[in-house]
Formats: C-alpha cells, sequence, structure tokens
C-alpha cells in the first residue's frame, strides 16, 4: 500500500507542467549577436584631463557624424601639447599642422556626405587666445561651424 | 514489476542541467557592476555659426549686438565711448549674467520683431578665460542666437606654447 501511495505522488510530480528556458535563451544570444554586428558605434572620444565649461542652455549631442575633434588644455597639462587630438596622445606641432588636420579630416566627411564641424573640447580655464587660434585654423580649413562642447552641471 | 521499476530508475538518473546556479552568478555580477559604475555625465553641444569664416556678401539689414569680455572676465557692451560694464561675473552654479541676459532679450525681440535674424559680434580679450566666453555663448544660446562673429582684434602671430 504504502509503495502505491509513493508512486502516485511521483506521478504527481512528473505531470507538473514545466517551461523549457533552452530556446528562450538561445534566441536572447541570437538577438544579442545579431544587434551587436550591426551596430555602427561612433564615439566622440573624451579626453578627461579637459574640464570642458558648464553651460545650462548647451543641447544634447545627437549627431556625432562631422566632427572633428580638437582639445585643448589648461596650462596643467598644456606642457606636452597644448592642442591634441580626440585621444589626447597626438599632439599638432604647428598652426598649420592644425589647419592640415581639420582638412584632411573635412575631405573625409565630406566623402561620406557630411558636413564637418569643429567640436571644440576647450578647458573652462583655458586662456581664450588659445580657443581662438583653433577657430582660426577652422576657419582656414573651410570649417565654420564650431562646436563648443560643454557640460549642463559640475556637480551631477 | 521489478522490469518496470528498473526503468524508472534510469530515468531519474538521467543527468539535468541546473541553472540556478548560472542565475545566481548573473545577479551577482549585475549587482557587482551596478554598485561599481560610476555615472559619467554626457557631454552637451553649443553649436555656433561663424559667419567670419563663410562671410556674407549682402549687408545684414540690423545692427550686431557687440560684446566685450575683458581679461578679468568683466563683460560689456559696444566699444569705444558707448562701452558699457553690464556683468562683473557669473553668478551661481548656473552661471547667470543677469544684465547680459536682459539686453539680449531685448535685442532677440527686436530681430525677431523685424524678421530679422539677431547677429552678435563678441571680442574676448586673450587672457579672458574660456568658462566666461561659454557663459556668454550660454547665454546667447538661451536666447536661440547661433550666429556670432569672434571679432579678431589681436596679433595674427601667436605662437603655439
Amino acid at each position: 500500500m504504502a509503495s502505491n501511495k509513493l508512486r502516485a505522488s511521483q506521478q504527481q510530480q512528473e505531470d507538473d507542467t514545466q517551461v523549457d528556458m533552452s530556446p528562450m535563451i538561445d534566441m536572447v544570444f541570437l538577438l544579442l549577436i545579431f544587434f551587436i554586428v550591426n551596430a555602427t558605434l561612433i564615439i566622440v572620444e573624451m579626453d578627461k584631463r579637459v574640464k570642458v565649461p558648464i553651460a545650462r542652455y548647451s543641447e544634447k549631442q545627437n549627431d556625432k557624424m562631422g566632427r572633428i575633434v580638437v582639445n585643448v588644455y589648461s596650462d596643467e597639462f598644456a606642457g606636452e601639447g597644448r592642442f591634441r587630438m580626440a585621444d589626447g596622445k597626438e599632439v599638432f606641432a604647428d598652426d598649420d599642422d592644425l589647419v592640415d588636420f581639420i582638412k584632411k579630416e573635412k575631405e573625409n566627411w565630406d566623402l561620406k556626405g557630411q558636413k564637418s564641424r569643429l567640436h571644440l573640447r576647450a578647458d573652462g580655464k583655458v586662456h581664450f587666445t588659445y580657443v581662438r587660434r583653433v577657430i582660426r585654423a577652422a576657419a582656414a580649413a573651410g570649417v565654420n561651424e564650431v562646436i563648443f562642447v560643454s557640460l549642463w552641471s559640475r556637480s551631477s | 514489476m521489478a522490469r518496470h521499476r528498473r526503468a524508472t530508475a534510469l530515468e531519474e538518473d538521467k543527468p539535468e542541467l541546473s541553472i540556478s546556479p548560472l542565475i545566481d552568478i548573473c545577479f551577482l555580477l549585475l549587482i557587482y557592476f551596478l554598485v561599481t559604475t560610476t555615472i559619467k555625465q554626457k557631454e552637451r553641444d553649443n553649436s555656433m555659426a561663424l559667419p567670419s569664416a563663410a562671410p556674407s556678401e549682402t549687408q545684414p539689414d540690423i545692427q550686431p549686438f557687440f560684446i566685450k569680455v575683458s581679461n578679468d572676465g568683466h563683460i560689456y557692451a559696444n566699444v569705444g565711448a558707448a562701452e558699457e560694464l553690464l556683468d562683473t561675473e557669473a553668478q551661481g552654479s548656473e552661471r547667470v549674467l543677469p544684465v547680459l541676459d536682459q539686453r539680449l532679450e531685448i535685442y532677440a525681440a527686436a530681430a525677431k520683431a523685424g524678421n530679422n535674424k539677431p547677429l552678435v559680434q563678441v571680442y574676448v580679450e586673450g587672457e579672458a578665460e574660456q568658462q566666461v566666453v561659454s557663459d556668454v555663448l550660454n547665454h546667447l544660446a538661451k536666447h536661440d542666437i547661433s550666429t556670432v562673429t569672434f571679432t579678431d582684434l589681436v596679433a595674427q602671430d601667436e605662437q603655439l606654447k
């Protein structure tokens, strides 16, 4: 009698409905890989040594195409080079070097059918004379739209 | 009976993959990354068209508003005898320049009323900090003024330092 009762309870357990998770996990991974492969990742590099100024009425960065990034460092980090590329490593030797770089970048964006814009990351403490030189170089290279990069607030 | 019992025992011995440790580890990693992540503030744009780089052939119908930023960070309107001190420094965490804000509001409204595009000329002395210039540009953005000319009144032979 006892074995009958045991068998009945086993039968009941086996009859319980179970959700098979494996197809769901398969699909999730499949979709994940699909989106990773398809995504075109456009990142505007940010060198954290440049502490950009605060501007409350600045706009969210929507379109990241056509940006020509130039970093302008404050006196604290200017020893290795005042003007550098997006990665913060490549230093511009002189104003002509800066103009050549902007011209080349502009040509690259033109080939892609994108309007070039100067993405100017100048430190809040830097003297404007250096900023003006970058703007002048951009003008010489034929780029007349300048994006002054800023933060919404310093605290958050 | 004995044969049937052996068959059920075989079925019960089948190896099963338990997903609970996987879920445990996933949650552990999730909590670890949540705790250790520092949210980096995204940078924003203050976009300005500089007509000096692409000069227009036609004369603008509206008199441009002239702003001067001095080396000590003071903001002036106009030049020469008409020069007038507007603000000495930005106020609060929002960096407000109240008098400039007021003047720009009047100027932008007048330009709009006359169906003109507001034009602003900014002259910044060489040693003024970028933050102060950004404060001025921020107020221009507030009043939808996106056409700015930086007047080049400084020497052209500055060298890279």
